[in-house]
């Protein structure tokens, strides 16, 4: 069993986060610039959280499987709780295939400079919305 | 035969001598091609006297193709030259890919081995069987760009094969000491200085053109495997990463793994880094991607800036290497110079990364009163000073004023300034690191510390394997999670690294960035279907070990002993921010290990033993009874 007790939990701590992050004007508006919308699909627990970049702002939909993604990535909650504090090797778990993505690649490449500074806000944002017991010190 | 050309070509410049030797297949299977032929002939030819200045006519070269070099297929155009570093003073290697190997091999040859010195200018004709010794007056002083044209256009004839040139540009033949050697432009054997072994020699450039056919031990397998490896490079990340944006993608990834060296070693997080990531050397400097023979991948960039003080023409684009040095290690966020730099470095023939290490190391005397303004003819070495960065290169390309003294690299440069300059280097043998931080993967700290030419990232595989690229599960040192920011485990994962990627880099020929999809099956496999020889993963790596002895003992011939093993103190010093905060290897404990896995004695020599169980017994005489 992963580190989250239930898919209710972790998309209640990560879809809150990525709709921190789309309140956030300095990465918002980079990713509002490539217009992609985006399907994290988790498992370990399950959960499916849409981030659509295509509109004025960013719109973060938990269990939407119908959209049309132009971007999938897959990967287990663990990998991805640890990936918002910058603690995974994003080469190694590409290449195990512990992350999974799918779509126009440049695209994706590109978002990384943007989402640089989550990793501070992760930890902080854990801490003041009373997750603190899933923050890694 | 499958794969190999089928000869050796021996040139000696003093007496004008040319002899094409037939292969012998015994020695091909053993040392399989590239760095295996290169380190052993070498060591062959120089036993009978080790003692000898690198700029001499005793010092032989030797360029060697591997079996897949010329195989149309993705990542295999690699190929090796070799000999004693004008820069280090010990053994120096480099790897290189583009073109000329390819056409070397369709000449009919594997390799090449040139010994003595001509005593005028003077440049190898090849085409197929007629070999010559000509007079490169004509060539003399022509950066290495102008040298390709005008020797491509002099030698085009009625062929319709326009041929390869491998040249050195004026550095080469100013003998600075991180003189490269280029093949078409941009293709350059940068590390280690041997293009001043050329210009010492007065060997301008080498012309090949070829009309042969290589053949494929068993074809049907080859195109299969063919086959199954498309399904693999479509769509993969990695591959498609370099396709977009070279190698300069590495900004973005390192960046978050505290990878990338800042100000000379002292920072890994600046404020402007990304006024010189992929994504503005797109919009700025991109016009285009180069490739090097038969490969999809196409990681090569092709750079112009149209006007300004930083204006170069459309040409080979700074790789991530190149903008780290002359950008970050500088806090250089012009891109545009950095593209001029390396328009530079290029054209002059110069190693970029000895080259802006050794203008950062300047620029932290510059800070600290060691040099000044009078020392540096009125350039102001501040760091992020983009013109007196690009006025620089330009002057060690010269050897003009302070550039003489910072052409030696900057461990001699060290030397020569004083004071507590030495404190500043980021050497290992004296050969500047490249730009990956040890502090962030452990296995790179000792990979740096015991490489044979001095710090290097290409010598093994530890930089694809322990930063994440590549996964070599058959091999079970390297199957487990690797963690960066530990020590433990990483002697292991580095003796693993390098007999195996000496096999796959060196040797066989596969390039590190675009054959970093394969695994170590599939690796093995491709040799054997193009030699048709049945190796196993086993006896590849038993080869690479085997040459990995012969590196090591050709350094320890030139006197690379246990203290020369180890980090500068600058690489040592723990960061207190950042994504590496606080993290520092332990290379006792890596060294410690290293040794007791690879059988060296205290003195960094391998155990006599050791080498007389692979074969070595003529390496263990000259070491031990000499």
């Amino acid at each position: 069993m992963g580190l989250f007790e239930s898919s209710e939990k972790f998309e209640e701590v990560l879809a809150g986060f990525f709709r921190r992050v789309g309140e956030t004007p300095e990465v918002a508006q980079k990713l509002l610039a490539s217009k992609l919308v985006i399907r994290f699909s988790y498992t370990d627990p399950d959960v499916v959280i849409v981030v659509d970049c295509s509109g004025d702002e960013i719109d973060v939909r938990t269990g939407d499987t119908e959209t049309k993604a132009q971007v999938n990535m897959s990967m287990s909650a663990d990998i991805a709780h640890k990936f918002w504090f910058g603690k995974v090797n994003l080469m190694a778990a590409l290449t195990r295939k512990q992350m999974v993505a799918k779509g126009p690649i440049p695209k994706i490449l590109k978002l990384l400079p943007a989402i640089k500074p989550t990793y501070a806000m992760y930890p902080k944002y854990l801490d003041e919305n009373g997750y603190g017991e899933y923050n890694i010190h | 035969m499958g794969g190999y050309a089928g000869s050796i070509l021996y040139v000696d410049l003093t007496s004008g001598n040319i002899e094409a030797r037939p292969l012998d297949l015994k020695f091909a299977r053993e040392y399989i091609g590239g760095l295996g032929f290169g380190t052993k002939i070498y060591l062959d030819l120089i036993k009978g006297k080790p003692d000898f200045d690198p700029l001499s006519a005793d010092n032989p070269f030797v360029l060697m193709t591997g079996p897949l070099t010329g195989m149309k297929t993705n990542a295999v155009a690699r190929w090796t030259v070799g000999a004693r570093s004008p820069l280090t003073g010990l053994w120096g290697d480099c790897n290189i890919g583009g073109f000329f190997g390819a056409q070397l091999k369709f000449a009919g040859y594997d390799g090449i081995v040139i010994t003595g010195a001509a005593t005028s200018p003077t440049y190898l004709y090849i085409e197929d069987a007629k070999v010559e010794i000509r007079d490169a007056e004509r060539y003399w002083g022509m950066d290495t760009y102008t040298v390709n044209d005008e020797m491509i256009s002099d030698h085009k004839g009625a062929s319709k094969k326009s041929g390869q040139v491998f040249a050195i540009g004026p550095a080469g033949e100013n003998l600075v000491r991180f003189a490269s050697i280029a093949n078409n432009k941009g293709h350059v054997a940068g590390r280690t200085g041997l293009g001043a072994v050329w210009g010492a020699k007065k060997l301008k450039a080498i012309f090949v053109r070829g009309t042969g056919k290589l053949e494929v031990g068993y074809s049907n397998r080859f195109d299969d495997l063919r086959a199954e490896l498309k399904e693999l490079y479509d769509g993969n990340i990695s591959i498609e990463g370099l396709r977009a944006f070279g190698t300069a993608s590495h900004m973005d990834i390192g960046i978050i793994s505290g990878d990338i060296p800042m100000k000379n070693w002292q920072q890994s997080e600046w404020d402007l880094f990304d006024e010189i990531g992929p994504i503005e050397y797109e919009e700025k400097i991109l016009t285009g991607n180069r490739t090097c023979y038969a490969c999809g991948v196409a990681c090569k960039r092709e750079a112009e800036v149209k006007e300004g003080a930083f204006r170069f023409d459309k040409g080979p684009g700074p790789e991530y290497e190149t903008i780290a040095t002359f950008g970050t290690m500088c806090l250089n966020s012009s891109l545009e110079s950095i593209g001029k730099a390396n328009d530079i470095c290029n054209r002059y023939g110069m190693d970029t990364i000895t080259c802006g290490s050794t203008i950062a190391f300047a620029m932290e005397c510059f800070e600290n009163g060691l040099i000044t303004e009078k020392d540096t003819d009125g350039l102001n070495l501040t760091w992020g000073n983009s013109e007196a960065i690009v006025a620089m290169v330009e002057k060690i390309g010269k050897r003009e004023g302070i550039g003489s003294i910072l052409s030696g690299g900057s461990a001699k440069a060290a030397e020569q300034i004083g004071g507590n300059s030495p404190d500043f280097l980021t050497t290992v043998k004296a050969l500047e690191a490249p730009m990956h931080d040890p502090r962030g993967a452990h296995g790179h700290g000792l990979a740096y510390a015991v490489s044979a030419r001095g710090a290097c990232h290409m010598a093994s595989l530890v930089f694809p394997v322990e930063g994440g690229g590549m996964y070599l599960p058959e091999i079970p040192e390297l199957a487990d999670e690797i963690i960066g920011m530990s020590s433990e485990g990483k002697a292991k994962l580095n003796v693993a690294c390098e007999d195996f990627g000496i096999f796959f880099s060196h040797c066989a020929g596969f390039c590190n960035l675009g054959a970093m999809i394969l695994n170590a099956t599939q690796a093995v496999d491709m040799v054997r279907h193009v030699t048709g020889f049945d190796y196993t993963l086993d006896e590849v790596m038993q080869s690479g070990r085997r040459i990995w002895y012969i590196k090591r003992g050709l350094s320890n011939l030139f006197g690379v002993r246990a203290e020369h093993d180890v980090l500068p103190k600058r690489l040592m010093t723990i960061m207190d921010t950042g994504p590496t905060e606080g993290s520092i290897p332990d290379m006792d404990l890596m060294l410690k290990e290293f040794y007791e896995l690879r059988g060296l004695n205290e003195e960094g020599v391998p155990e006599r033993e050791v080498l007389e169980g692979l074969g070595l017994s003529e390496l263990a005489a000259l070491l031990y009874d000499r």
